[in-house]
């Protein structure tokens, strides 16, 4: 069974989409997904990443404020997403991300769910910016 | 009446077939040659709107179409396309640049993605305006943007550049566009593909229907490639789309937080498989 399941998340792994600014592996840890829910501080709409900043409760109860990194506007307005509209400061929302590898409330988001169940990405999958799975040249 | 339900009934699918073939053909521009003027996406094989292009789970996808493609990313090279053809002394540099593309991508930095590598980004559009001297096509990403002469010679005193120096002729429904005078700081197709200043590209549009351009390009650079790269690609024309600003250098946090990265011994290089 575990066996199985090593083999569909290599699969998986392995059919990651690839793209972007920069890499997603340099800063974020595909191994290290993490789902928060909490209420939006502030949002940065900016190139060539947009950013939004979430004040999540932890165990404790102490309020800690996570950044999470996104598609640059263009793509958040062409994938549904309206400056000033769709996340503001005040909502309450849950993000599912990777975290950033310096272990730092930072994250790469994903998937936004909204207060009404609505769920748009606010960020592009894990792997995005790596290269590809696969070196461009064969060096023996 | 009777005779004119007849008439109707036998023209109806005359009138649909004409409807399709309209809808396919290549639109032609006032001197005849087939006109590229529109929005287009590279990389990318599907039909339609922005909106029903980009309904994939990948990169750019708005997610609901599960089974859709992703559009390509500008460090990629598809799968299965033919490989880089570069000398091994070369090749050993890429591999040592794919490792550490994360500081070595002119892009991270904000800087023009180069000629072919803008064209086939995936993620956001491209702009050709046509006329019968010059064809001007303009990038979303990176906000860069080529003139380029019809029939016209490189110029004696080119300067290199990131995008290169392009001049255009047609060979028949084709535009051929040949690029050279390029500084050696863009990649040409997927992480790493370093290239000298030597790069001379070769870029064919052939507009095969309304929808489609077939981009066939072939990269020669003598210095480290042991024969010409060519490579195919498609361009699919996205009505309604318009092309929108992308300062990149706005908020570009990534070099300093490399730098902090490295700095700190986080080890982000690629592991070899």
């Amino acid at each position: 069974m575990l066996k199985r399941f090593w083999l569909a998340a290599g699969l998986l792994l392995a059919a990651l989409p690839v793209l972007a600014h920069h890499s997603f592996g340099a800063e974020y840890d595909v191994n290290k997904p993490i789902t928060l829910s909490g209420v939006v501080t502030k949002v940065e709409w900016t190139n060539p990443h947009s950013h939004f900043y979430l004040d999540v409760k932890d165990a404790s109860g102490a309020v800690v404020n996570w950044k999470f990194e996104g598609y640059p506007p263009n793509v958040l307005y062409r994938t549904g997403w309206k400056k000033e509209v769709t996340l503001k400061p005040g909502d309450t929302i849950t993000v599912f991300a990777w975290r950033a590898r310096d272990g730092t409330a930072w994250a790469h988001s994903r998937e936004v769910t909204f207060h009404d169940g609505k769920k748009l990405f606010f960020g592009p999958p894990a792997g995005t910016g790596d290269g590809g799975e696969t070196p461009p040249v064969e060096v023996k | 009446m009777r005779p004119c339900l007849l008439v109707g009934a036998l023209l109806l699918p005359t009138l649909l077939v004409a409807q399709t073939a309209a809808k396919s053909a290549v639109p032609r521009a006032s001197d005849g040659k087939p006109d590229l003027t529109g929005v287009w996406q590279g990389g990318s094989t599907r039909r339609g709107s922005w909106e029903e292009a980009n309904s994939g789970a990948g990169v750019g996808g708005t997610g609901r179409d599960a089974n859709a493609p992703a559009a390509l990313a500008s460090t990629t090279r598809p799968p299965g396309r033919e490989p880089p053809p570069y000398k091994p002394e070369a090749a050993k540099k890429v591999l040592e640049s794919y490792n550490n593309r994360a500081v070595d991508d002119p892009t991270a930095f904000c800087l023009p993605p180069g000629t072919p590598r803008t064209t086939l980004v995936g993620l956001f559009p491209m702009q050709i305006i046509q006329t019968p001297k010059q064809i001007v096509m303009l990038y979303e990403y990176m906000n860069v943007f080529r003139v380029i002469p019809l029939n016209a010679k490189h110029p004696e005193d080119m300067e290199s550049s990131y995008m290169g120096d392009s001049v255009a002729h047609w060979e028949g429904d084709t535009l051929v566009v040949d690029v050279t005078g390029f500084n050696d700081k863009s990649w040409l197709i997927g992480a790493g593909t370093f290239h000298t200043e030597a790069l001379h590209v070769t870029e064919r549009y052939t507009r095969v229907d309304k929808d489609q351009i077939n981009y066939d390009v072939v990269m020669e650079d003598p210095n480290v490639l042991t024969k010409p790269w060519p490579f195919h690609s498609t361009l699919m024309l996205r009505e309604g789309t318009r092309l929108r600003e992308y300062p990149c250098a706005e908020n570009n946090l990534d070099p300093g937080r490399y730098e902090k990265l490295l700095k700190d011994g986080v080890n982000f290089r690629r592991q070899q498989q």
